[in-house]
């Protein structure tokens, strides 16, 4: 392919409007090529949570030269990669302020969103978009699914905090400022929809579709079309979503079958191979027999790490845990997390917090230490990724939100400067989440939530 | 019990001034006596509001709470002052008549009303409502849940409803997302695909007994073929959108079929495809209303077609039958009383059961009681079948009130349960209960009988391994007498300046009882606490006990705020159940937010005042209580804009 022509990713997004244009991806393939001919790994995105905050002297490294050498208890299980992580105190919380009554019901829906819902609209959906869809709708065209939602527990919670909607409670990606996205919680339904095994119950339909069912399909959305005009405003408004997520299906079945054109050219040896020699195989997906949190979040971690392996996505959000009503008989003991972190300093309280929050620190290194161990082009997957670790609350004896503990993981391709320990950052997690989109290579057009500025320390110097 | 005194002397004017109006045999001229009386109390209202309210606000509120000088709790009077009945501000009148009330506002330092001033802002929170408009709230096209999603599909296809359990789990009711994102709608076209495999042969195979029923007889000829093809369409629409498909709507499917025949399609594999498009349509996945509307804005009676599937889907959680179709055929289904003997006949069929798996669990908080932790060391017996007896008994108990057409008091005190031999262990009735059938048992023990007692209540308001007296103080606070317990309060003050040993050594009421030493927890702590220590003789999973765990006495005594003194569970039940009005109310607002699917607000609450008239003039029977829910006029109208 002597005409070929690699197009910078961000110059291409910017003019990447609602419709796709296919051949544009073609000439993209994985973004830019070196001059080796060989394609750069795309950046890939991840996020996960825990609620209820830490506890404070096991989470935070006594300073900045001790953090390589002798991490704090909570993160020992990250040693093998800490010189490719990042962690910053000095990150606030969007403060609670009219919600203050309400400090679990908005931990996990202002997370990615730093924004707080419309006080006025408080019983519906009213928030912001959130970090990690902003990332599915630039990284998300390239692949077969946009963006990937996980869940331990199901989105089902049933309290009423503040007059604010219950979704508040279990979601935390917003497609839009009034559609939370649901996720999901069946590791067996999240391998058929990646890899469309074609089980019962599993994979996208769609992409089996004859051109027979999608002219049906054209049928039926001129149909809807035919019945909004019909309908009240707020009717069709309604009805839009269901549009946008028609238009979504056919978008991921082109992206599906560009993919598989693509490869057939790899095949031919037409086009330079988007794979390289030295990349390590899929990795293979068990899923557990029993019911042990550890192993159903293991599970889910490797769903994450195969997604972003095959590049079936590059965006991937795991809620590990939600607030309220969770406990981990694992651990040996069966008090609700939440009850707990009201400890007063008890030791007893405390301890069991502590071993909570190693738990699921824990899963995420399990899942970082995998993808540091997958070869992918010059380094491994995990150098081409972003993972965030975190929870809403920094103190959920005070439910304090002055430095909320984030854990950052992967270098996104060498944008940002890791193996470090900053003691005193100054700025905010709209901050923080604004700084890691740039840093992905995302093209914002507004500052993510309360954001004022990018967090200077944590890009990479080019 | 001071608590609850607001709500009695509102209840207790309103019978006085709307049972006058019961009386009288002509609705016609009630109905504008009751518009009249409405007028009039938002006259009250308005002056009120004018003359007391807002010069109490620019005194005491206004310097801080502004437009210009936004505070840390957000809330500026400007726009109340302006507007005092605006939906958006209700929630905020409340708050505030709650802080005013508590001594928290004005603050320290500030001028400070007189008690006779606080009460006075307090006695607004009563009167706001009389400035809402006449609105029944809008009722904008609903997506399916995933639970009437499967029953719809079993209804209209004999599937099992189990097809549908790939699709994330939801919230019903009050506070569901009625939003569809790309996950689910790429769960639909699968869902759809793998139902038309169950249901229908394979391309040259016989066709199968549903697939005769759903697509008749093959045409004979070419000419016969397109008005046959029609009336398929049809018919698949009219069960499948829940009302007759309009002209534009049967040509779309017409266009698939045709787009079947121009494939060389079979005529069954033509009907297949129309299917198909069906169950991925809107109007399938949707509850849509059957006729368009014309004006932009403004209030509508529902179509009889929406009214059939709003209830349908309220009561047995899955599409309408043929008999409310006909109905809906005929026009009649909005006719009081043809819609309240439907609501009777809908109640005594099996299928409203979805009633209480829908509305009752979550009311009850058993929901997720099969997936709660237990310790199971302490509590080995708490398996998967004993919970299910526990989720069961409460079922039966909910549907035997409602078939029964009991008087709601009943949740509070009865003298029966369901029982089988697994539960009652549990009432150490194991030697008369034998077997693993759920049946009607007369309880003798007067601390049983009613929600209060319930093993699966009990159990679900406690902590893995021991009872939560708070938990259960603000289930009863809450799901039973529907007051609004706030959360703790961030920043709470410690509570363990004492020896930590010497706190060891308390009973867990002697510890609970800590908070109350503290002014920040003592507000509510005093309400909450007595009432969860009065059902301390039941344990973590319900069974009677005279002594806790380290072999202490129960001290199941208590008095509530009011001087209202017990000693057991059987005479807390007994406090409570005098507040049946309360309870009644609280169990309306729930079901009516239920069935609207949305928070009640404004002119609903003089909705319910109306609603509360009628029910407890019939005994607070349970079935008048739904059928008044249903046929209330924020059910059975819609706001459009």
């Amino acid at each position: 392919m002597s005409n070929y022509k690699a197009i910078n990713r961000r110059t291409c997004l910017k003019g990447l409007g609602a419709a796709l244009a296919l051949p544009l991806l073609d000439v993209m393939g994985w973004a830019e090529a070196s001059e080796k001919h060989e394609f750069k790994p795309p950046v890939r995105m991840g996020f996960m949570y825990m609620p209820h905050g830490v506890i404070m002297d096991q989470f935070w490294p006594k300073d900045a030269k001790s953090f390589l050498t002798s991490p704090p208890p909570a993160l020992e299980s990250l040693r093998p990669v800490l010189d490719q992580c990042l962690l910053m105190k000095g990150i606030a919380g969007v403060s609670n302020g009219p919600f203050r009554g309400a400090p679990h019901a908005l931990e996990l829906s202002t997370w990615l969103t730093a924004a707080l819902p419309d006080p006025d609209k408080r019983d519906e959906i009213s928030i912001s978009i959130s970090a990690d869809q902003i990332a599915a709708n630039s990284l998300g065209a390239f692949t077969a699914l946009p963006s990937l939602e996980l869940a331990t527990m199901p989105q089902t919670w049933k309290e009423n905090q503040a007059g604010l909607n219950e979704a508040y409670y279990s979601h935390c990606s917003f497609r839009s400022p009034t559609q939370a996205v649901p996720a999901e919680t069946n590791p067996r339904n999240v391998l058929n929809r990646l890899f469309h095994k074609k089980e019962q119950g599993g994979g996208l339909a769609a992409s089996r579709m004859s051109s027979l069912d999608r002219s049906m399909l054209d049928l039926v959305i001129g149909g809807a079309r035919d019945l909004r005009r019909t309908l009240s405003q707020t009717d069709q408004r309604k009805l839009d979503q269901y549009l946008d997520s028609v238009r979504s299906v056919e978008r991921r079945i082109a992206a599906i079958e560009m993919r598989q054109k693509e490869a057939a050219l790899e095949k031919a040896g037409v086009r330079p191979s988007r794979s390289h020699k030295t990349d390590s195989p899929p990795i293979e997906i068990k899923i557990p027999e029993g019911d042990k949190r550890s192993e159903y979040m293991q599970v889910m971690c490797d769903l994450n790490v195969l997604a972003f392996q095959t590049d079936t996505t590059r965006v991937c959000t795991y809620i590990g845990s939600t607030p309220n009503g969770v406990s981990y008989p694992e651990l040996g003991f069966n008090d609700q997390h939440h009850s707990q972190t009201h400890h007063n300093g008890q030791e007893k309280k405390v301890k069991k917090v502590a071993a909570i929050t190693k738990f699921n620190i824990d899963q995420f290194a399990y899942m970082v230490n995998k993808m540091h161990s997958l070869k992918e082009g010059d380094g491994t997957l995990l150098d081409n990724c972003i993972m965030m670790w975190g929870s809403g609350l920094e103190d959920g004896d005070r439910h304090s939100r002055a430095n909320l503990p984030f854990i950052l993981a992967g270098s996104g391709g060498g944008a940002i400067n890791t193996g470090r320990f900053l003691p005193d950052v100054k700025g905010n997690q709209g901050d923080l989440l604004t700084t890691l989109l740039t840093c992905a290579g995302i093209p914002l057009d507004r500052p993510v939530g309360i954001a004022t500025k990018q967090i200077a320390e944590i890009p990479a110097k080019s | 019990m001071t608590i609850t005194q607001p709500h009695f002397v509102r209840s207790a004017i309103t019978v006085m001034v709307l049972g006058i109006l019961w009386f009288n045999p002509n609705i016609g001229i009630a109905q504008s006596k009751e518009d009249k009386t409405l007028a009039a109390q938002k006259a009250d209202a308005k002056e009120f509001f004018s003359k007391r309210v807002t010069p109490f606000i620019k005194k005491y509120c206004i310097d801080c709470h502004q437009n210009r000088r936004p505070t840390e709790a957000g809330l500026s009077f400007d726009p109340a002052v302006r507007s005092p009945g605006h939906a958006a501000f209700s929630e905020k009148w409340k708050k505030s008549a709650a802080r005013v009330k508590a001594h928290d506002m004005p603050p320290e330092g500030m001028d400070q009303p007189s008690d006779k001033e606080r009460q006075m802002f307090a006695e607004w929170q009563q009167k706001v409502k009389y400035l809402s408009p006449k609105d029944p709230g809008p009722f904008v096209i609903r997506r399916l849940t995933k639970t009437e999603y499967g029953n719809t599909l079993h209804d209209l296809l004999g599937v099992d409803p189990n097809i549908v359990a790939s699709l994330p789990d939801e919230v019903s009711g009050e506070g569901y997302l009625n939003s569809l994102s790309p996950l689910q709608l790429e769960q639909y076209l699968t869902i759809s695909e793998n139902v038309l495999n169950q249901v229908l042969a394979p391309e040259g195979e016989p066709p199968t007994e549903i697939q005769k029923q759903l697509f008749g007889e093959p045409p004979t000829s070419e000419s016969d073929t397109q008005e046959k093809a029609r009336k398929v369409a049809r018919s698949l629409a009219r069960n499948a959108y829940r009302r007759p498909p309009s002209d534009a709507e049967t040509d779309v499917l017409l266009k698939v079929f045709e787009l079947g025949r121009q494939n060389d399609l079979s005529y069954q594999a033509s009907c297949r495809l129309m299917l198909k498009a069906i169950l991925v349509s809107p109007q399938f996945l949707f509850i849509t209303p059957a006729k368009e509307i014309k004006a932009e804005k403004g209030i509508v009676p529902l179509d009889d077609y929406q009214l059939a599937s709003r209830l349908s889907y309220l009561l047995w959680a899955t599409m309408p039958d043929d008999e409310l179709m006909t109905l809906a055929d005929q026009g009649k289904l909005h006719e009081t009383p043809v819609l309240k003997a439907q609501v009777t006949r809908m109640l005594m069929d099996v299928r409203s059961r979805a009633l209480f798996d829908g509305f009752g669990a979550q009311w009850l908080k058993l929901g997720n009681l099969q997936e709660r932790t237990f310790d199971l060391e302490k509590f080995p017996q708490m398996n998967a079948a004993l919970r299910t007896a526990m989720y069961d008994e409460a079922r039966l108990f909910f549907e035997s009130i409602v078939r029964e057409n009991r008087s709601v008091s009943n949740f509070i005190d009865s003298d029966y349960t369901f029982l089988n031999e697994n539960l009652a262990t549990i009432y150490g009735l194991e030697k008369t209960v034998t077997g693993p059938e759920m049946r009607k048992v007369k309880l003798t023990d007067d601390n049983r009988g009613g929600i209060l007692g319930m093993p699966g209540v009990l159990a679900a308001t406690s902590f893995p391994n021991r009872t939560s007296p708070v938990n259960r103080g603000v289930w009863v606070l809450e799901q039973v007498l529907g007051d609004h317990v706030p959360p703790a309060p961030p920043d709470v003050p410690s509570l363990e300046k004492q020896d930590q040993k010497q706190i060891a050594n308390l009973t867990l009421r002697e510890r609970t009882e800590l908070h109350r030493s503290e002014a920040v927890c003592a507000n509510c702590h005093r309400l909450l606490d007595p009432i969860g220590f009065g059902l301390e003789n039941f344990d973590a999973i319900g069974r009677w006990r005279d002594q806790d765990e380290n072999g202490q006495a129960i001290d199941a005594s208590g008095e509530l705020p009011g001087g209202r003194n017990f000693s057991n569970p059987k005479q807390l039940k007994t406090i409570i159940a005098d507040h049946n009005a309360k309870f009644s109310r609280n169990l309306v607002e729930r079901l009516l937010a239920y069935a609207l699917c949305r928070r009640l607000e404004g002119y609903d609450e003089i909705v319910i005042d109306e609603l509360m008239q009628k029910i407890a003039k019939d005994d607070y029977r349970m079935q008048t209580l739904i059928t008044e829910v249903v046929t209330s006029y924020p059910f059975t109208h819609r706001r459009i804009e």
